[in-house]
């Protein structure tokens, strides 16, 4: 497979040392997040003199930030939970039942991955349907932009799924909706695994969405809440980096326990089926 | 079958998705047509259909002129660094250099962080004084490079496209890596006893199999990063004077000076920008779908 003429070892040290390129940035959050106001604005990679345990403490203590992390698992919960559920509803048909509708509708929902939100008027909207500044209406949006690439992936996932099988069902005088709950949805679990973890992330991540639709600082996801405290604590680094480690750390620790599904899972339909 | 199929298959199951869909993404985007169109701003009783007049006021703006062409720029050099550097990782990684897996996680790690975290980050990072790189920058000898990064409109825009390339770069690298790994061995076997180099190889064996990899990198890119709006906001809110506007910072402005139809409008040549330029990829899922 090898044909490069470098030995082995120079390619070795030319990734260790990309590898500094992107660990040094983390690195730096990490120890500056428990350095006193003075000594984190020096951005320096030393130890902290002193370790100031108290900076997680002390974000931790700010009842939104607590709020702003439960906040954030409702959103992703049942956003992941309709988006899965509707998806692979509106993928079975697309599959299974080709035709002028089915192409129709998969289509449109295509365009979704390419057309950016308009969000000025999905603020109107959602006002207009008392929506605006609700768990619902946050939820319903992020359904919403992740059932576009949701159902691609299903679409595809779906045609390996051999068509026997429904009919076997139907043999057996399974009622339809029995027979897609019971048999269908069970053999889906991969796909499953993989569009929790990219529709999780994206609620996670989105700052658009929440920065418009939620205007009640108590509804707020946990990048809100950021970008809050930032702004209220610039003067002291200390207790930004602890709040920057809080939200990176789980993601982080979660993404080195489970990297290969993570990595296959956010580069799906991009890499293969 | 027919009859099975309407039996089994439902047309009804579309429904929960498609309305979900349709109701929170459709419509606005339908609405925001007619809007684009409007005099709908935070005084107006009634909205009032004033034409084209948004968007002649729009491209009056230089402001939004520079939003426009930063966007543009931002796309266009994110996405050919990012793709240069991930394809480069790539072929590091698809050798038998040691810890190539541990690598590969370390390379894609700065996309699982979040990019709001990253603009904190880089803001650090980008410190005249205190930051990282002048630090090294002065470490080596560089001290004349060390300018201010997100403060000076001549370097604003290249420092905010650098941070972006240095979290996506391991996205691409990973597309273009199982790119790498379909092509099959034999190929560069034969090509080496027919006394292929390297660069012989690359251009004739590996550049045209991984076009696949390159066409979903390439159209994914300029999507995703047209779309750019909260490391912007992080970094420099758009400043210095309007140094590193783009268009969702342009829209946000809009918005929080009530001038509803006019943001709209500005949306819609997002829209329309993307449209024009991602429309490939809807072609490309298409073939996609062929091979699924």
């Amino acid at each position: 497979m090898k044909r490069s003429n470098l030995p082995n070892i120079i390619l070795f040290v030319i990734c260790a040392a990309l590898s500094l390129l992107v660990l040094t940035p983390v690195a730096m959050i990490a120890v500056n997040s428990l350095k006193n106001s003075r000594e984190s604005a020096l951005f320096g990679l030393n130890l902290p003199k002193d370790f100031v345990w108290k900076n997680y403490a002390f974000v931790l203590s700010k009842p939104a930030v607590v709020r702003g992390f439960l906040n954030t698992i409702l959103i992703a919960v049942a956003a992941v939970l309709v988006t899965n559920v509707s998806a692979a509803m509106a993928a079975y048909i697309i599959q299974r039942r080709p035709g002028k509708i089915s192409r129709a509708v998969y289509y449109t929902f295509l365009l979704g991955l390419v057309i950016p939100v308009s969000i000025i008027p999905t603020i109107r909207l959602m006002m207009n349907l008392h929506l605006h500044n609700t768990y619902q209406g946050i939820i319903l949006y992020f359904i919403a932009v992740n059932l576009p690439f949701t159902i691609f992936l299903f679409a595809g996932f779906m045609s390996s799924v051999p068509k026997e099988m429904d009919e076997a069902a139907m043999m057996e005088g399974c009622g339809r909706l029995r027979m897609f709950f019971q048999i269908i949805l069970p053999l889906l679990s991969t796909v499953f695994v993989t569009s929790t973890i990219v529709v999780a992330i994206a609620v996670w991540d989105d700052f658009l969405g929440p920065f418009y639709l939620i205007s009640d600082y108590k509804k707020w996801t946990i990048v809100l809440n950021i970008y809050s405290f930032v702004s209220q604590y610039e003067t002291n680094w200390g207790v930004v980096f602890a709040f920057l480690m809080l939200v990176m750390a789980p993601i982080l620790a979660l993404y080195f326990a489970l990297q290969r599904h993570i990595i296959s899972g956010v580069t799906a339909g991009s890499v293969k089926g | 079958m027919t009859n099975v199929q309407r039996q089994s298959y439902p047309y009804w199951f579309l429904l929960p998705a498609f309305a979900i869909f349709a109701l929170m993404f459709l419509v606005p985007t339908g609405t925001g047509i007619y809007y684009s169109f409007t005099d709908w701003n935070i005084n107006t009783e009634k909205i009032n259909f004033v034409g084209l007049q948004n968007y002649r006021e729009l491209f009056t703006d230089k402001k939004l002129v520079a939003a426009l062409s930063h966007t543009l720029v931002y796309a266009f050099s994110v996405t050919l660094l990012r793709n240069a550097i991930g394809l480069g990782l790539a072929l590091l990684l698809n050798t038998k250099v040691r810890l190539r897996g541990l690598f590969r996680t370390v390379f894609f790690l700065p996309y699982m962080i979040s990019p709001i975290i990253i603009g904190y980050l880089f803001t650090a990072i980008y410190h005249p004084a205190n930051g990282l790189l002048n630090g090294a920058l002065r470490l080596v000898g560089l001290k004349f490079m060390a300018v201010d990064w997100l403060n000076d409109p001549r370097y604003a825009l290249l420092s905010t496209i650098f941070v972006d390339v240095w979290r996506t770069a391991g996205f691409s690298m990973v597309i273009y890596l199982a790119g790498l790994q379909m092509i099959p061995t034999e190929l560069f076997e034969s090509a080496s006893l027919d006394g292929a180099r390297y660069p012989q190889t690359f251009r004739y064996i590996t550049f045209p199999l991984i076009a696949p990899s390159l066409t979903i990198n390439l159209t994914l890119s300029l999507i995703g990063t047209m779309k750019v709006f909260v490391m912007i906001l992080v970094l420099t809110n758009g400043g210095p004077g309007y140094a590193t506007e783009v268009i969702n910072t342009y829209v946000m402005t809009s918005f929080s000076l009530g001038l509803y139809g006019q943001g709209t409008a500005a949306n819609m040549l997002l829209t329309l920008l993307i449209v024009l330029i991602g429309f490939p990829v809807l072609v490309l899922l298409r073939k996609r779908e062929v091979a699924l």
